[in-house]
């Protein structure tokens, strides 16, 4: 699923001078950096990931309620107010995919809720029916036609066209179904990491110590490494390039709310957060923190690949689906930005991880 | 750029090859058994382990793979559709990677998004090429989804019964034994039918098994025991629809598969109900459920070729620990228990000088791409070509040590009914009876090696 041509070359040939030709290992910070890891991995648990998922499942919970009203009340004015929310939900959602690790790819809490493009026809047929459509009743239907792009479809329309008088009363049914089910993914997912439920959590913070789901430190480090990478290669050369290489705005994944340029960001602001385990207070002890200590001018060029490629957003100016024709210099000089980021992550962090994480 | 990189890299990568070669690294027989899939090799243990493109592409094969890997995750809905149409009528899943999670192994249930195993059907009998015989009305396979306003085929039950297996210090196993069965069948079946689970395999090194001369392969075969060790495997040989002729098998659970072309146009057909240029017959055609468009096919050539490239060029991750003193004895332990002979350790792949590659590459698939006997408890009792119902082709075991980081927590066998690697070998049986035994009866440390050796591949 990801494609790190560079990183792997590098990489094989690094392990194999580990594993076969060093005799020695000139680490002398072992045992600072042992406590260190350990905090990194707790306080990225505790000042990210949970915080972050449980803001999703808080925005989720909004949206649901403004769903109830625009279906109790649909006027304009609650039609904005869900699309608000609507946004204030993706804005949390698409910062947490900077780390897709873990419960949300295991079990599936990401197709479930952001699954694309959405299934018109079927969707349209649905609507037409008289079939039941409560939320028992949507929870088996396939992904592309439920989570946030069935709600968008539904409430923003093709090119944003909705207006609350045309919202028919199936359609008023059926969102108040998805909205619902929506928030009910974002609690699964939030519980999945909670301490007091599923407590995926513990399985990061024991990595190497007991975890039945990360043999090693490393393994857990690796992994996360791996998702911050895997999101700057999905944001620059397939959600970006796609639309951008067909000069095809059909192919633009937020269409209907002109919102893709600000999921890229968020995205993008998503690694920035994994790399110093914070979310929307100052984080703790981080990945940054690790590298300021053994390699701190690494640790100042990721920082500034990160800033620089989220700051590079601002240069698309117009929705980016419009964009695709007539910024095509800036869209290109985001990707670059994006790939110099992802290749310090492949090549760079990647081997700073497996060369000074061991245990 | 990425060019000069890429060749300063293999310079340095070459030059430290040279170096280490001299301080012993490789066992001398001039390979590195940590090298699973050749040149092809990705040092990577996490879950994505099974996603690296090879490290010996380069160019515009890059680009196509990268194509293929979008494809892959692509989610496929109802026709017409602007972007991505062509789903159903009926299906199995909507996309690839839904049934190959980050490219591995597969979830053994039916129904939901994420299942991964689905059932093959047919009547007793062979067709004109001496395959299955389909069952009129649906198919050699049953898709247990459908579009809207459209009936799945049947849908799919899978019960489970336990038994528990006794090792000699005391360690018991839990095994579990599946029953599968149809219900809400959307037209009577008035004939006995056959039934086959089976669960999506791994992606990686499917190339390098493609490019395996077929010499090699027939070289390994005794259907007659000729040598009196009672392993008596055999090619099958299938019907292959991209060149339209009877090839050996190699791919499929019971090497009912030639090419990984047919794989992937069968695959988008049968799975997905997307038509392609290979198969552009919807598979509900004649059927109630055929959508009578005159869209076919669905999928463009580019992607098809692409999605097939994809598949051919995922590399094989490292093995680890090679050099623990206890998978070595694990391996030798594994040699001694002569579950070599089917697992076989070492190919070489044929010379291809238009995909270096794939050319020449030394590998360790541990398979013999041979199908055996593996007894009444693993047989599904229904004929695949010249397989019979209780053969099954030998499974790489490459990457087997990684099926839980990548498919947590990973399951083993053509329908994911070993949740262990134990289970999976106490489910062997036919020719495997004795290497079983031996496996069984071996000291708590050397059975313990033995495991700790399969998680190094």
């Amino acid at each position: 699923m990801k494609t790190k041509l560079l990183s792997i070359l590098s990489i094989a040939a690094i392990a194999i001078v580990i594993g076969g030709c060093s005799k020695s290992n000139n680490n002398n910070s072992t045992t600072n950096t042992t406590t260190l890891e350990g905090q990194v991995l707790t306080d990225f648990s505790n000042d990210l990931v949970n915080p972050n998922y449980q803001d999703i499942q808080t925005k989720a919970s909004i949206m649901n309620d403004a769903v109830q009203a625009l279906v109790a009340n649909t006027t304009d004015a609650n039609l904005a107010t869900t699309r608000t929310a609507w946004k204030n939900t993706r804005t949390s959602w698409e910062s947490c995919e900077g780390f897709l690790f873990g419960p949300v790819e295991d079990n599936s809490y990401d197709p479930d809720m952001d699954d694309w493009p959405v299934d018109k026809t079927r969707l349209d047929s649905l609507l037409a029916s008289s079939n039941p459509l409560t939320v028992s009743d949507i929870t088996p239907l396939e992904t592309t036609l439920k989570g946030f792009h069935a709600i968008e479809y539904i409430i923003f329309g093709v090119g944003g066209t909705s207006k609350a008088a045309n919202i028919t009363a199936r359609e008023k049914v059926y969102l108040t179904s998805l909205a619902q089910s929506l928030y009910n993914t974002t609690t699964d997912l939030r519980n999945s990491w909670d301490p007091a439920s599923g407590n995926f959590t513990a399985q990061v913070i024991n990595a190497g110590k007991g975890s039945t789901y990360f043999s090693s430190r490393q393994a857990a480090f690796l992994d996360l490494v791996g998702s911050m990478s895997d999101i700057c290669n999905e944001v620059a050369n397939e959600k970006m390039q796609t639309p951008f290489a067909a000069q095809d705005s059909t192919l633009d994944e937020s269409s209907f709310s002109h919102n893709s340029t600000t999921d890229f960001t968020n995205n993008i602001t998503g690694v920035l957060h994994a790399y110093l385990s914070e979310y929307t207070s100052t984080g703790g002890h981080s990945l940054s923190e690790l590298l300021a200590a053994k390699n701190a001018s690494l640790n100042n060029t990721l920082l500034s690949e990160m800033k620089a490629a989220i700051a590079s957003f601002g240069t698309i100016t117009i929705p980016y689906e419009q964009a695709i024709y007539t910024q095509k210099s800036q869209i290109k000089a985001v990707q670059v930005s994006i790939n110099t980021l992802k290749t310090s992550l492949d090549n760079d962090l990647t081997t700073f991880v497996k060369t000074n994480i061991k245990d | 750029m990425k060019k000069i990189k890429v060749i300063g890299v293999l310079i340095v990568f070459v030059l430290l090859l040279v170096k280490c070669q001299k301080s012993t690294v490789f066992p001398a027989d001039q390979y590195n058994d940590q090298l699973s899939g050749g040149d092809e090799t990705v040092f990577d243990a996490t879950s994505k382990s099974f996603g690296n493109i090879f490290p010996g592409l380069t160019g515009y094969d890059v680009h196509v793979h990268i194509l293929g890997d979008l494809t892959f995750a692509q989610t496929f809905v109802t026709a017409p559709a602007i972007v991505h149409g062509g789903l159903g009528p009926i299906y199995n899943n909507t996309a690839c990677t839904n049934c190959h999670h980050n490219d591995g192994i597969g979830l053994p249930t039916a129904g939901d998004q994420q299942s991964s195993l689905l059932m093959r059907i047919s009547l007793a009998g062979t067709d004109d090429h001496g395959g299955p015989l389909p069952v009129p009305g649906y198919g050699l396979q049953v898709q247990d989804k459908a579009i809207f306003g459209k009936l799945p085929e049947a849908t799919v039950n899978i019960v489970y019964t336990t038994q528990i297996v006794t090792f000699p210090d005391g360690t018991q196993c839990e095994l579990r034994t599946p029953t599968y069965t149809l219900s809400n069948l959307y037209t009577p079946i008035t004939d006995p039918y056959l039934l086959s689970p089976r669960l999506a395999p791994p992606m990686i090194g499917l190339g390098l098994l493609e490019a395996i001369p077929e010499s090699e392969i027939i070289a390994n075969a005794d259907p007659n025991d000729a040598n009196g060790d009672g392993i008596k495997g055999h090619a099958n040989y299938v019907w292959d629809i991209a060149t339209q002729s009877k090839q050996l098998g190699r791919f499929g659970w019971k090497a009912n598969i030639a090419s990984i072309l047919t794989q992937v146009a069968t695959a988008f057909n049968q799975d997905m109900g997307v038509t392609n240029s290979l198969l552009p017959v919807e598979s509900s055609y004649g059927q109630s459920q055929y959508d009578g468009l005159n869209d076919d096919p669905e999928l463009p050539d580019s992607l098809l070729n692409a999605v097939k490239f994809y598949a051919q060029t995922l590399a094989v991750p490292a093995r680890r620990n090679t050099t623990d003193a206890t998978v070595e004895r694990g391996e030798a332990v594994f040699i001694a228990a002569k579950c070599v002979t089917c697992h076989k350790q070492t190919f070489t792949t044929g010379v291809d000088v238009s995909r270096p590659y794939l050319s020449n590459q030394v590998i360790h698939p541990y398979t013999d791409m041979l199908v055996h006997d593996m007894g009444a408890g693993l047989a599904d009792n229904r004929p695949d070509y010249t397989a019979t119902g209780q053969e099954w082709r030998t499974a790489p075991l490459w990457g087997l040590g990684l099926y839980t980081a990548v498919n947590n927590p990973g399951y083993y066998l053509h329908d994911g009914r070993a949740r262990t690697i134990t289970e999976a070998i106490m489910w062997h049986g036919g020719e495997a009876e004795a290497s079983k035994a031996y496996f069984q009866n071996l000291s708590t440390s050397d059975r313990n090696a033995v495991l700790k050796f399969l998680q190094s591949l």
